[in-house]
């Protein structure tokens, strides 16, 4: 039996992810609490019997998570051994076994060069795969801090017994209890409450506690009052409830199981490692197939052929390329875990800067996750109250008594008090007890008036009516200051509408003034004001109760009301909202200029949505929304063109009837969009259609709702102190200091890393020309070997190296955060261009220089070079002992093979030597070195290295014996100095022809003839999109949203049919954009 | 508008692998209209001219710094090696069979061409035991004469099968030619058979002698007619020798050339086997 949900899953993965996309099952909420027994065959006083729980305990399975897969670490571990180019070394070094195999298995005395090249490759392959597998193990490392969610302890009452059991064992029907401060350990159907509430923050994003009644209140079950969910907090109260669903099935479960199912796509930058990879590959094996077969056909032997082969693989791979991609990333990550972005998978580290849409959660991220007060209105004026998280903004007028009048009354009628311990603390990252808007009120009270014990010690309160759905207002009686004064004080607050029925004055400047309409209109004003930018408004009054009717010691009666609750003195609204931090809407500025959208999902109101998203920038000063249209024209909504609104807001019930269609219209259409009441399903189909138009998502989130999104981000970002352990879990990237800002942070690293990734790529490519072409000369032409695969090993695994990672600390030239992201589809890491350049003309350029190196050793020493070719045969033959060079000097096999070898010496320097102007080269992409000066000292630092570590390899006694490489001449280390020099030459003209032409392929018309000749010296620009190619779709999403909405689509609003407007073209730059010119 | 954008995105997908090839709308061959490949063909073969004249002045410029008569370093060749002829490591074959050791006696034969005495009637008469020192004055050196018949047995003049027919054959050992070279001593060719008792060996000419009036060499141009001296043993095997693998080691000795590198087993020393079949 066991979990009888697993094997279906295993047998329809895809729908099975469909099912749990579907908004959450539950009906138990309109279910009356005797249908709920029924259908779990409990009773609502003596809950399960033992042998019912231990029946549905065996049927359902243990009330857990399941954890999501992991895999094994010598998976991982093979995974790095064998992916990558480590298959064409290890086909390299199985060759070279092979060839050992049948040299030792045919002649006496087989040499040892293949054996020992073989255990080379093999060392070399096991060595950066390990390299490789310790670097994901650190940074996977973090990924152990989650932890288990699951409450140890619930109280379950079976056979009307209280019993204490593990929450494990709970099972649907049991019956439950909770209090304040407990986890909820399973779904529960709400039987009876006491002043319950629950944060229900990580599952709907809704900062304030929630009550719980046995009511069903909507018919949404994750609104209604009825269900508390699973791993939420009891925040107060108690209650008690009916388990209805545990495990896997609550709705936690299902995201959690939907988070954990879901596949999430390769990081751009793994995308661009294997395209590259297959490129070199693909060159690879052509020309290792071609040369063998063509030495077959030249009449080599199959041994011969196959050591061509060998050294045609060893030349093509770049071995040393990937540990320097990892080692780049890793220098990135770490200097972003500086700026309090912690990267938890490397390849993440370079999504942010290929980020084209950021889907941000508002709660916690965009905003500070803590009510404060942001207006007031009293006096018939609307007053500012400072909401920074530092308190640097405006200060209000704090003179007028009618502000003491309604602090007096915020400060009494307010239950909130500051947690013991604290004075120490700022007030505003002050603990407090109590709801959030009464700890909103608090702060703010003893911000501006000192303090509220004071206040509340002096005023003692008399009697109190605690606030209930029913009135909607909140009231208390205290007695006033002045001890002389025998009176009572009344103060009430409530809802706006409530408070002011019951007020027939109102106070203005300090003065009680009988409330006319003319008032009461611009109370309605400053309410629907206040309201309109998504505050929460309170309404105050007060009242000095007479003291005739109440004398001193008069018995208040809270239950049955006997003092007056009328004709009070409304004294002001305060209005409150959880501000947004002070360094988002600059952020989201930055992210603009660089090209990228920001979209506000969230599972809060769309009014309070559409208040932050303008505060903060993401709907801009001056954009409508088609509502906002249709108000400022005063027509109907549907008759707005929906093209002149570049903003919108997208209620989540309406979300739902979308189809696929309309949600990419919807995605293409507005540069500015807010999602609010939004599920977690929900968030999941915005990233999908985000990601089915082509755009490279990042999703921000703190609460376990965003975590489905999260993982099915390209890149998720999760908050280090307010995320929960399944949004870090989900998460590629933690922003430690909760601070959005960080993001753009990370998008410049990322966007950096890029572009130095491809200069490093280039430096170590070029050098793979003249790896390979001694080769082809040796079997064409039947010169010598001019280059041997260890000194080829040399360069890749040595001198290439620390040049190599040096150019990943290079600054960027330009202003890379006032340019596009790249698009995936066009921009890639490798490109042909990139390939033309460090092939055929910088690598052709430095195989000549080590040709040159080459003949010049030979010609000194004897051997011209007119006698050179088709000397192979002879050069290479053991037994031959009286070579003849061009002087007449007869050569012994041993004393040609020191001078070949000396040749694969001063060919290995001189690729160092031209390798200098490459690495000088490679640091621009199209600004001279002569601006962009050589401040990257770790730079220069790589240039010392390389020639030192040439020069030790060279001179070191004992290398002749281990590596075969000989001592130079020093004039032989200067052969390579003119091509060197022409390098660095030949690219200082190119880049100035790029510079003064700055068309080419930046021309909407990419392939005109007049951009033909700048295209050619094009190697590594970003291009600038021709806008309509924007959207080219980049691959369909895996899981494409079931359309069990399509039912809806006959019925189409017609604003969404006509919706198709053009692409946008607004965000994209002009083809000269600033930063190319 | 918009629709058609669509459609236009749509058709693109749809047919985008076959354009990539060739796409007929634009004319576009691997993505590039045929008069960029040309541009870009032009490039490249202005380019390659380019670099191929730069290599070309390169090298020229090289080569003009060089001597004609001795190359620029000759230290990688400070020592001779030591080769035999005919030129195999491995002398195997049938004394009864004429046709089976012809190779070798042909080789001998025709290697022997040059030291024909009617070939050097135009040689200066040297003084043996002394080097031939010839700096200075003309460009063109004078060259020592070495006769044929001075192998004597071996020469392949009284017996034209080299001694093969009977079963003790000849072979000859040369040492490389060096430029400048002037070894120290009296060298000569010493030769020794690994095995338990030893073989009789002769050598022409005599004691195995390499005289000193052919050193030192100064080199292709300068010494165009230059004889190698050259030193004949005659292994006198005898019949339990034959049917046997026998090794035979010859080294220079009585001079400061080295014969016993580590490295190069070549080095003034020359390691063969032989095997007479009866």
């Amino acid at each position: 039996m066991g979990n009888d949900r697993s094997p279906k899953k295993k047998k329809g993965g895809t729908k099975d992810m469909d099912d749990l996309k579907k908004e959450v099952p539950i009906t138990e909420h309109k279910m009356s609490v005797e249908e709920v027994c029924r259908k779990f065959q409990t009773d609502v006083v003596q809950g399960l019997t033992n042998a019912k729980a231990a029946e549905f305990l065996l049927r359902d399975g243990p009330n857990a998570l399941t954890p999501p897969p992991t895999t094994p670490e010598w998976v991982k571990f093979c995974r790095q051994l064998f992916g990558g180019f480590s298959i064409l070394l290890w086909t390299g070094a199985i060759l070279c076994f092979l060839a050992y195999a049948i040299q030792a298995a045919t002649e006496d005395e087989p040499a040892g060069d293949n054996l020992y090249l073989g255990i080379v490759l093999t060392a070399v392959v096991v060595i950066t795969g390990c390299f490789s597998y310790f670097q994901e193990a650190k940074s996977s490392k973090i990924m152990e801090s989650f932890k288990n969610m699951v409450p140890q302890q619930a109280l379950v009452i079976r056979e009307g017994e209280k019993v204490q059991i593990n929450a494990e064992e709970v099972v649907a029907g049991d019956l439950i209890e909770v209090k304040g401060g407990d986890r909820i350990p399973a779904d529960i159907r709400v039987t009876s409450a006491h002043g319950c509430k629950v944060d229900n923050s990580s599952l709907t994003g809704e900062s304030e506690p929630q009550s719980r009644s046995p009511d069903c209140t909507h018919d949404n079950p994750l609104e209604t009052r009825n269900i508390a969910f699973f791993s939420t907090n009891c925040v107060e109260g108690t209650a008690r409830g009916i388990v209805i669903c545990t495990g896997d099935r609550t709705v936690m479960g299902r995201i959690a199981t939907l988070t954990s199912g879901l596949e999430t796509g390769k990081t751009p930058i793994a995308v661009e490692i294997e395209h590259f990879i297959h490129i070199i590959t693909g060159v690879a094996v052509f020309l290792g197939v071609t040369f063998f077969i063509l030495a077959i056909i030249l009449g080599y032997t199959w041994l011969e052929a196959v050591i061509f082969l060998i050294g045609i693989i060893v030349a093509n791979v770049p071995e040393g390329l990937l540990a320097t991609v990892t080692v780049c990333l890793t220098l990135t990550a770490k200097r972003m875990a500086k700026k309090n972005c912690l990267v938890k998978n490397l390849e993440a580290v370079e999504t942010l800067g290929s980020t084209s849409t950021i889907c941000s959660d508002k709660t916690g991220t965009l905003t500070q996750n803590r009510m404060t007060v942001a207006h007031m209105w009293f006096d018939n004026q609307i007053h500012e109250a400072d909401t920074t998280e530092d308190q640097s903004g405006a200060a209000f007028d704090k003179s007028s008594v009618t502000w003491l009048s309604l602090s007096r009354v915020a400060a009494l009628c307010n239950r909130a008090q500051f947690k013991a311990g604290q004075d120490s603390v700022a007030i505003l990252k002050r603990d407090v007890a109590g709801d959030a808007s009464e700890s909103a009120l608090l702060k703010c009270i003893e911000l501006s008036c000192g303090s509220v014990r004071m206040m509340r010690d002096k005023n003692k309160k008399v009697a109190e009516i605690p606030f209930n759905s029913t009135n909607k207002y909140q009231l208390s009686i205290h007695e006033t200051e002045d001890p002389n004064d025998n009176r009572y004080l009344l103060v009430m607050k409530g809802a706006p509408e409530r408070i002011l029925d019951r007020c027939s004055t109102i106070m203005l400047q300090g003065k009680e003034q009988p409330m006319d309409e003319e008032m009461k209109e611009a109370f309605q004003n400053a309410y629907m004001e206040l309201g309109g930018l998504g505050e929460r408004v309170l309404g105050f009054c007060h009242l000095l109760l007479p003291e005739d009717q109440y004398p001193k010691g008069f018995a208040f009666d809270t239950d049955d009301v006997n003092f007056q609750t009328d004709n009070l003195c409304f004294v002001g609204l305060m209005s409150m909202i959880d501000p947004p931090r002070a360094a988002v809407p600059d952020a989201v500025g930055k992210c603009r200029s660089a090209g990228i959208k920001v979209i506000m999902v969230t599972g809060d109101h769309p009014i309070t949505a559409k208040a932050i998203a303008k505060g903060v920038g993401i709907i801009s000063e001056g954009n409508e929304t088609v509502e906002d249209i249709a108000a400022r024209l005063n027509i109907p909504v549907s008759q707005v063109n929906p093209r002149d609104a570049k903003a919108c807001v997208i209620h989540g019930s309406d979300l739902k009837d979308l189809s696929q269609d309309q949600m990419d219209d919807i995605l293409r259409n507005h540069t500015e969009i807010v999602f609010a009441r939004t599920s977690p399903q929900q968030k999941l189909i915005i990233v999908e259609g985000c990601q089915r138009l082509g755009a490279i998502v990042a999703v921000t989130g703190d609460g376990v709702n965003d975590s489905p999104a999260l993982k099915k981000a390209d890149i998720g970002v999760a908050m280090g102190i307010s995320g929960s352990d399944v949004s870090k879990q989900a998460a590629d990237m933690i922003l430690l200091d909760d601070n959005f800002a960080s993001i753009v942070t990370g998008v410049e690293e990322g966007r950096l890393i890029f572009d130095n990734l491809k200069k490093s790529i280039a430096y170590t490519l070029t050098s793979n020309i003249p790896e390979i072409t001694p080769f082809l000369f040796f079997i064409i032409v039947n010169i010598p070997l001019p280059l041997g695969t260890i000194t080829i090993l040399c360069i890749d695994l040595g001198t290439d190296m620390v040049p190599a990672i040096s150019l990943a600390y290079e600054a960027a030239e330009s202003d890379i955060m006032k340019r596009q992201p790249r698009n995936p589809s066009r921009d890639k890491l490798v490109n042909e261009r990139l390939i033309s350049i460090a092939y055929g003309q910088i690598g052709m350029i430095q195989a000549l220089g080590g040709f040159f190196a080459y003949f010049v050793i030979l010609a000194e020493n004897g051997f011209l070079p007119s006698q050179l070719v088709g000397i192979r045969l002879n050069w290479d033959d053991r037994s031959l002992n009286d070579l003849e060079d061009s002087y007449g000097q007869q050569w012994t096999y041993e004393q040609r093979k020191i001078v070949e070898f000396t040749c694969h010496t001063a060919f290995f320097v001189s690729i160092v030597v031209v390798q200098w102007a490459d690495l000088i080269i490679c640091k621009t992409r199209r600004n001279s070195v002569f601006q962009q000066g050589m401040r990257n000292k770790i730079l220069i630092f790589g240039l010392f290295e390389e020639t030192a570590l040439a020069a030790f390899l060279s001179y070191c006694p004992g290398m002749d014996v281990a590596l075969r490489m000989y001592p130079l001449k020093p004039t032989w280390w200067f052969c390579a100095f003119p091509y060197s020099f022409l390098i660095f030459v030949y690219d200082e003209a190119r880049k100035l022809i790029l510079r003064r032409n700055p068309g080419g392929e930046h021309t909407i018309d990419r392939w005109s003839t007049f951009a033909q000749a700048p295209h050619i010296f094009h190697l590594f620009l970003p291009p600038v999109i021709p806008s309509s190619a924007k959207h080219i779709s980049r691959c369909p999403a895996p899981l494409k949203t079931k359309s069990a909405l399509k039912q809806f689509s006959s019925q189409l609003p017609q604003r969404l049919k006509t919706a198709k407007a053009p692409l946008q073209l607004s965000t994209s730059t002009c083809p000269l954009s600033p930063h190319l010119l | 508008m918009a629709s058609t954008e669509d459609k236009a995105a749509n058709k693109e997908n749809v047919s985008s692998w076959k354009d990539s090839i060739y796409n007929p709308r634009t004319g576009e061959l691997l993505g590039r209209t045929a008069s960029s490949w040309a541009l870009i063909l032009l490039f490249y073969l202005v380019f390659y001219c380019f670099l191929a004249g730069m290599f070309a002045l390169t090298m020229w410029v090289m080569l003009l710094t060089l001597d004609d008569y001795v190359p620029r370093y000759r230290d990688r060749v400070p020592e001779p090696g030591l080769v035999i002829r005919p030129n195999s490591l491995d002398i195997t074959f049938n004394k009864s069979d004429s046709k089976n050791y012809r190779t070798y006696v042909n080789h001998l034969e025709s290697f022997l061409q040059r030291y024909n005495d009617s070939m050097q009637e135009n040689n200066a008469d040297c003084i043996p035991g002394e080097y031939y020192m010839q700096d200075g004055g003309e460009m063109t050196k004078k060259v020592c004469p070495f006769r044929r018949t001075s192998l004597s047995l071996c020469s392949g003049l009284s017996d034209t099968d080299f001694g093969y027919q009977e079963g003790k054959p000849c072979v000859l050992l040369k040492m490389n030619r060096i430029i400048g070279l002037k070894p120290i001593g009296d060298p000569y060719i010493n030769c020794t058979v690994k095995k338990d008792h030893p073989v009789q060996m002769h050598y022409f000419p005599s004691e195995g002698r390499i005289d000193k009036m052919y050193f030192p060499y100064y080199g292709k141009k300068a010494h165009e007619n230059y004889m190698q001296p050259l030193v004949a043993v005659k292994l006198l095997l005898t019949k339990e020798d034959y049917n046997k693998e026998l090794a035979v080691e010859c080294r220079v000795e009585g001079t400061n050339l080295r014969n016993n590198d580590e490295r190069d087993k070549f080095l003034g020393r020359v390691t063969f086997r032989v095997k007479v079949v009866e």
